[in-house]
């Protein structure tokens, strides 16, 4: 029995009249029956972008990165933008799963599932770049220290992008622990409801025998705060690492110290940001509004808005810096072509999705509304998008000898590429959704009978009780 | 025994149809593919798992294999003097178009890989230009002619040579006339002269595209001699260019340029220089380099000379010169050139007579005579008589000439009435062309007899009287061609081989075999002393002359100047990938013409300099009018022009015959040429231009001009260096903040000392003239690839080496520097730590090294390079690469014809690797290891690369800067302690190359501001 008591003036993370046998069928008959026809349209979306991007990166592949519009002078465009920005939306994820987990956040209960879900396949995403954007893919397998007879050689650890490589692939395998550890007991629920035997044979294999015996649960609770444990840091790491790709750099606009929290909080920001396009979908899809409320969209709406300030902050640190800093190639960068110049249109969009316009969250009235969170979603996931193409771009297009000055534009194998990476999210997204338990059903559950809108109505007799009468009670039990 | 016969069944003993049919088709299964497609097959599935299986397997052999290893096959016996991986060099020379430039011809294994300057010819002294470093790549053009013709279809010389014999037989009597380019070969001149003696009223006539008539005819007139004196412009202290760009193009440019550089060369201890005054109408490579600079409109060029020929105190009267700015130019010209008397220069880029009238009389009054002009040992660079062509050409459609042989001359194309000579060449009975390639001219010859390569013929040349230099052949001829001396020879009777013909002369010349031997060996031949240069009495017209300019053509709105660009040159060259893809050092485009105009015009036209022009490779296309004739061509804005004046470059529009790297490119200006009744005029004064609404690619290699005030150029006028030698380097200062030794005391690493050889390089901004040889040397000796106009406009662009170009000042009078930027061997390398598989790395030596066969493409290295000089290769150049069909080759620079003129000690790069200069490491390692075989020291000078040696201004300098006697240590610790600086210093990447600042002779003070921390000015010139 679960002693903890949550107030009533908390809002209940579930609603409706719900027991646990409602919620499993909630949760889990959409796995069971066929999906809808927007299940089968988006995903047919999803898949032909994901063709059209495998194509791209044919097309790359064959002929040469010359397919692209990178150039001599700017290396990196949008490949390594995508990079950062599907390495960064991951990060929400691992937030609400791990952070929260360990901060004993009840709300997280109803989103980590498909936020980690999010995680793992943005991660997914953010890995095909630095990989697809060498010059010889082929030759990829350079980058792993492995014994080898070519010397040996090793790589070179001084380099941020070995750092990446070390960074991105722990992040994809915590990630992936943690996931997949949380999802056993699920699948053991799906797998004992089952009535075609196919399914009761793969979701028992996916489920690894969880019988839930005490024993069970009682290494699962261990697993899963060591792997929190190991995830939290991660969280942090990650797109520290990222930035120092940049930070460590010589180029003015990404030398810079402010990079690893700047990262983190943008990586949060518009991981947030992410996690409630695919929720305010997922909820409207799956009829998943009583679990998925708008109680959680507030709380992560906050998260935005927090982190949103916190990343405008580092821009206006970042150009303050370079007034203060007094060297004349950083202010020409922020200043004369960052913030103007050919490619400064890309500043003022970062600018006012970033900054400006996730202000509307000081007001509570624009946090809950559906419509206003969704449009903010997206509004802030192209601000962020831009944040990265700015700080590479912007960078790197005019810098210290202004005779290699030039300007970028992508090419179509460029935009199929990160197109091919949506077809390639979705499309996990769209398979996720159809056969895994998108919330996690055990751990709503263990809040179901604290936070649940009808338990929390039973309090209401309990809290309307003077102090002294419930104490004696208490007292007098027996 | 009796016959039995068995049978298997029935239908075999009846041999029924049905059964013969089966044995026939006993193996009749099919191929295993039971349907032509995949999606109509009956039964897709087995088909479909086969083609699984085949395009996995195609798959993986695709991306397991390394690129198939061709098989070399080893000599069997090895001929003397080639020895695998062992060079040969042979002395040659270049002298296509009248340019004189002694040649040693770099071979490995039988083929010319490179040129290099004769560092004995006392003209050249071993510099070479861009031409004459991609000259080698002609040789293995493809497109050059490989056997004589005639009427189109293959033949053998003896046919030929039968068929002309009788044709030349058949002229009853009416004139041969050989129509060639200027020759300086005397020995084939007297070949020609043997050959022409046979038919009577034959005559040579000598034809230049860019022609130098007037200057020829003007030095008759006033001196008696129809030369071209030769300059000594390294005894010159004030120079005035009007409007001859011989840094860039005039006449040998390779010759002056290095005389000038002499007067350039300037430290604290010896702080002069020569002054140079330039009055033009477009920007040229020499206006670039002047210290004061003027432009004014080609109809005025007459006037101007006049003007200054008052100035200096002829007796003239000038006509007034409107633009106050050009006249007090003039006036401070003028003084200089009387302050320097006995040292100074006027040269003319004029094809007037009157002009170069006027410009003799400034020169007679200045005393240039036999101090910086010499008409005792005059040069030949030019020959040819306008009036002698046109003559030819109304001739020729008069029906009076018998036969037309063409020689290394192509009037159909570059003939200001190309028509009429075209029309005119049909009704010539006999049309031989010995020309290289099927060009426009050769296209109508009926026979074609094609002539050698010069790099596999035997031949002379007389550059300047007196002084010779030879050619010999270094490799086999390539193609079935003949020598054209021997075609002569053989039409002529005579059966002297022409090799033979050459030796016994040079035998007789200079009396014996081993003289030829050593002649030959050092490829030139000249005095033994330098004979004392000599003057001319002057008795020119001038009142003839200044009434002439005085009434000639007046000036219209807008005129029109034409130009050779330093890499085409009139377009002989224009097939050659190397040169069209080098960037013209003024406007730093590649592949094509354009109509440069000032940024004024270009306003007319909706277009402007900044960011808009910058990032957008599009031009408006303009179709520019004059002559009655009309061209369409983009616009570029060039800072310096003169508002009311369009240049365009000659040498482009090609027909698709003449090769595919020049055919289709830009468009043909010569019939803007007009002929002034004695010379041509290679401007108009009638021009129009109106916008046609498209737009065409520009590739350029640099969009943005200014360096924005950056101390990354430094520079400061003479008077200020004079005063203050260590102000130009005033900001350096700054750098002591970190302690004594910047090097050691701003960073909290340990230092790496370099114990043995340190690798250096300085080069001097003031001597660097921007003229791109060493571009297109380090092309020819590290196989830097091609990539044609879509790519370099996309930046994708190759060269190790560029040279940054920079305006400054405002828009319409310029100052201009030119910045050689190559990969600056960072010792603490921003490239290097940023690999992720180590891939590039230092050298013990202090070379920043490229292990081509690691890297893997991720480019950090080039996004982190402060200096931008890493290139990768974005597409598969040079078929180094396992995937199939995916070459990208816009100019032949993969067949295997071309491909001999790779250099085999550098590896070819494959796409997706990351490459940079490399200090021409392979000439560093055979440099050392010569030293160690010959037991000593490496020694100064030993080791060069590719750059330095191809730069006749020795701007470059390249060594050991351990070694206390090297010139490299002397610069920079000794010399040039003031001028020198590192660019971007302060980061502390701690480059190995050194920069020389810019030092102007002139008055005002420097335009380009010193860069304050918070202002930062641009100036978008």
């Amino acid at each position: 029995m679960h002693l903890k008591y949550e107030s009533t003036l908390r809002e209940p993370l579930v609603d409706g009249v719900k027991d646990y046998h409602q919620v499993t069928e909630d949760i889990i008959s959409p796995i069971e029956g066929k999906p809808g026809t927007l299940w089968y349209v988006g995903f047919f979306i999803s898949l032909t972008l994901l063709g059209f991007g495998a194509f791209s990166v044919f097309w790359q592949i064959y002929f040469g990165v010359g397919v692209w519009n990178l150039n001599k002078t700017i290396g990196w465009g949008w490949d390594i933008t995508n990079f950062v920005w599907w390495v960064g939306i991951g990060h929400a994820g691992t937030l609400i799963s791990a952070i929260l987990l360990l901060f004993r956040q009840g709300w997280r209960t109803g989103v980590n599932r498909a936020a980690e879900a999010m995680t793992i396949f943005a991660v997914m995403c953010a890995g095909q770049f630095p990989i697809i954007h060498m010059g010889r893919v082929w030759m990829a397998f350079f980058i792993l220290p492995y014994p080898n007879t070519r010397g040996p050689v090793w790589v070179n650890f001084n380099s941020p992008l070995l750092w990446d490589v070390f960074a991105i692939s722990t992040y994809f395998t915590v990630s992936l622990l943690f996931w997949y550890s949380g999802l056993l007991p699920d699948f053991a629920s799906v797998r004992d409801r089952a009535k075609t035997k196919l399914r009761k044979l793969l979701y028992g294999v996916a489920a690894f025998g969880w019988t839930g015996s005490t024993k069970h649960w009682q290494r699962h609770e261990a697993l899963s705060l060591v792997l929190a444990g190991l995830a939290t840091p991660l969280v942090l790491s990650v797109h520290t690492i990222v930035s120092f790709d940049f930070a460590t750099s010589v180029i003015p606009g990404w030398h810079t110290t402010i990079f690893p929290p700047y990262f983190v909080a943008g990586a949060i920001f518009s991981g947030f940001a992410m996690v409630q396009t695919l929720l305010i979908i997922t909820r409207k899809i799956l009829h998943l509004e009583e679990y998925i409320t708008l109680g959680h969209m507030e709380a992560m709406n906050k998260v935005i808005v927090l982190t949103g300030s916190v990343v405008g902050c580092a821009y206006l640190t970042e150009l303050f810096m370079a007034w203060y800093g007094a060297n004349p190639y950083e202010f020409a960068t922020f200043f004369k072509y960052r913030a103007a110049g050919p490619l400064g249109w890309s500043y003022w969009i970062m600018m006012t999705c970033n900054v400006i316009t996730p202000q509307v969250f000081w007001f509570r009235k624009m946090r809950r509304s559906v419509a206003v969170t969704f449009v903010m979603s997206i509004i802030v996931n192209i601000g962020m998008w831009f944040e990265r193409f700015v700080i590479i771009c912007t960078s790197l297009y005019r810098d210290y000898l202004p005779s290699s000055w030039a300007y970028y534009r992508p090419s179509w194998p460029e935009v199929g590429f990160y197109m091919g990476t949506f077809g390639l999210f979705f499309t996990c997204y769209f398979l996720f959704a159809k056969y895994f338990p998108v919330i996690a059903l055990a751990e709503i559950k263990s809040i179901l009978k604290t936070s649940g809108e009808n338990y929390k109505e039973k309090m209401v007799v309990y809290e309307e009780e003077p102090a002294e009468k419930f104490a004696h009670d208490v007292a007098h039990a027996h | 025994m009796e016959q039995k016969k068995y049978w298997k069944g029935l239908e075999e003993l009846h041999n029924t149809d049905a059964h013969q049919e089966i044995v026939k088709n006993e193996f009749s299964e099919e191929l295993p593919f039971e349907s032509e497609g995949l999606l109509n097959a009956t039964t897709p599935r087995r088909d479909f798992l086969k083609y699984l299986g085949f395009t996995t397997a195609a798959a993986a052999i695709a991306a397991s294999c390394e690129t198939p290893v061709k098989k070399a096959i080893p000599y069997v016996n090895k001929p003397e003097e080639i020895t695998p991986g062992v060079a040969n060099y042979y002395a040659s020379s270049y002298s296509i178009d009248g340019e004189y430039v002694p040649v040693v011809v770099k071979t490995r294994e039988g083929r010319p890989i490179k040129l290099e300057g004769n560092t004995l010819s006392s003209i050249t002294q071993g510099a070479t230009s861009a031409r004459v470093q991609g000259a080698v790549l002609s040789l293995y053009d493809t497109a050059r002619l490989r056997f004589p013709s005639i009427g189109g279809t293959e033949t053998t010389w003896a046919e030929l040579d039968k068929q002309v014999g009788a044709a030349l037989a058949g002229l009853g009597g009416a004139p041969v006339v050989l129509l060639s380019a200027t020759l300086l070969s005397p020995t084939t001149k007297k070949v020609i002269g043997e050959f022409l003696a046979k038919y009577p009223n034959s005559r040579h006539v000598v034809y230049d595209a860019v022609s130098y008539s007037g200057m020829l005819q003007a030095n008759e007139a006033a001196y008696g001699k129809r030369v071209i004196p030769s300059y000594h412009f390294e005894n010159a202290k004030a120079i005035v260019s009007l409007g001859a760009d011989f840094i860039g193009t005039w006449l040998n440019p390779v010759e002056y340029a290095r005389q000038f550089a002499q007067t350039r060369k300037i430290n604290a201890q010896k702080p002069e220089m020569s002054k140079l005054f330039a009055f033009e109408s477009h920007m040229s490579l020499t206006g670039a380099n002047a210290d004061e600079r003027y432009t004014h409109k080609p109809s005025e060029s007459g006037a101007i000379a006049l003007a200054l020929l008052a100035a200096v105190g002829g007796s003239v009267t000038a006509p007034a010169i409107a633009d106050k700015r050009v006249a007090d130019g003039i006036q401070k010209a003028a003084k200089e050139l009387k302050a320097n008397a006995g040292k100074a220069l006027v040269v003319s880029g004029s094809n007037d007579v009157n002009v170069q009238t006027i410009v003799n009389a400034i020169n007679n009054i200045i005393g240039a005579n036999g101090t910086t002009i010499d008409f005792a040992s005059p040069s030949n660079y030019r020959q040819g008589i306008d009036s002698d062509m046109t003559k030819l050409v109304s001739d020729m459609n008069a029906g009076s000439i018998g036969a037309v042989l063409v020689l290394g001359t192509n009037p159909v194309y570059d003939y200001f009435e190309s028509a009429k000579f075209a029309e005119g060449l049909k009704k010539v009975k006999l049309t031989v062309s010995f020309n290289e390639r099927n060009d426009e001219t050769t296209e109508l010859c009926k026979y074609v007899a094609p002539d050698h390569h010069f790099l596999e013929s035997w031949n002379d040349a007389e550059g300047r009287t007196g002084y010779y230099s030879f050619a010999q052949p270094t490799i086999l001829p390539l193609f079935k061609t003949r020598a054209v001396q021997d075609t002569f020879l053989t039409w002529a009777g005579n059966t002297t081989a022409w090799a033979d013909y050459l030796k016994n002369e040079w035998i007789s010349k200079l009396g014996g075999q081993e003289a030829w031997d050593k002649a030959l060996q050092d490829g030139v031949v000249e005095p033994a002393a330098a004979p004392a240069l000599g003057g001319a009495s002057f008795a020119g017209d001038i009142a003839g002359a200044a009434g002439k300019i005085n009434s000639g053509k007046k000036g219209g709105k807008l005129e029109l100047v034409l130009y050779e660009k330093v890499a085409i040159g009139s377009g002989k060259l224009a097939n050659n990938p190397w040169l069209q893809e080098m960037p013209d050092p003024i406007t730093r485009s590649t592949w094509g013409n354009y109509a440069c105009i000032s940024n004024k015009l270009a306003k007319t036209f909706s277009t402007q300099l900044g960011d808009d022009y910058e990032i957008n490779a599009e031009k408006k296309v303009l179709k520019v009018k004059s002559n009655g004739k009309e061209i369409e061509l983009p616009l570029l804005i060039v800072p310096g022009m003169h508002p009311e004046v369009i240049a365009i470059a000659v040498g482009y529009g090609r027909g698709e015959k003449v090769g595919r790297a020049a055919g289709g490119i830009g468009k043909n200006a010569y019939p803007f040429v007009s002929f002034n009744g004695q010379t041509f005029d290679y401007f108009t004064t009638d021009a129009s231009v109106d916008a046609t609404g498209t737009k065409e690619i520009v590739a350029l290699t640099q969009t943005h001009n200014s360096y924005e005030g950056r101390p990354i150029v430094k520079e400061t006028t003479l008077e200020e260096f004079i005063k203050n030698p260590k102000e130009v380097n005033e900001d350096r200062l700054e750098l002591k903040k970190f302690g004594a030794d910047f090097r050691k005391d701003a960073t909290l690493y340990p230092n790496y000392s370099y114990p043995g050889i340190k690798w250096g390089m300085s080069i001097d901004l003031n001597t660097c003239f921007g003229c791109g040889a060493c571009t297109i040397a380090c092309q020819a000796e590290n196989n830097v690839s091609v990539v044609g106009r879509e790519e370099v406009a996309k930046a994708h662009e190759m060269h190790w080496i560029r040279i940054d170009r920079y305006f400054s000042g405002d828009e319409e009078n310029p100052e201009v520097v030119f910045q050689p930027m190559l990969c600056q061997h960072c010792d603490n390398a921003p490239c290097e730590n940023v690999c992720p598989v180590g891939a590039t790395n230092h050298s013990s030596e202090g070379i920043n090294q490229m292990a081509y066969n690691r890297c893997i493409g991720t480019r950090y290295c080039a996004n982190n390079c402060p200096y931008k000089v890493r290139r990768l290769n974005w597409r598969d150049w040079n078929g180094a690469d396992s995937f199939e069909n995916n070459l990208y080759d816009v100019a032949d620079m993969n067949d295997n014809l071309t491909r001999m003129v790779l250099n085999p000690d550098v590896v070819v790069r494959s796409r997706g690797v990351m490459e940079k200069c490399s200090f021409c490491v392979q000439r560093l390692q055979e440099a050392k290891l010569d030293a160690k075989k010959a037991g000593h020291p490496l020694k100064d000078g030993a080791a060069k690369t590719a750059c330095q040696q191809a730069c006749g201004a020795d701007a470059i300098v390249f060594g050991n800067i351990n070694d206390k006697n090297s010139e490299i240590y002397k610069i920079r610790n000794e010399m040039q302690t003031d001028r020198l600086y590192y660019v971007l210093e302060e980061t502390h990447v701690l480059p190995s190359i050194s920069y020389l600042a810019k030092i102007r002779n002139k008055d005002a003070a420097p335009k380009a501001e010193k860069e304050s921390a918070h202002k930062e000015e641009a100036h978008h010139a």
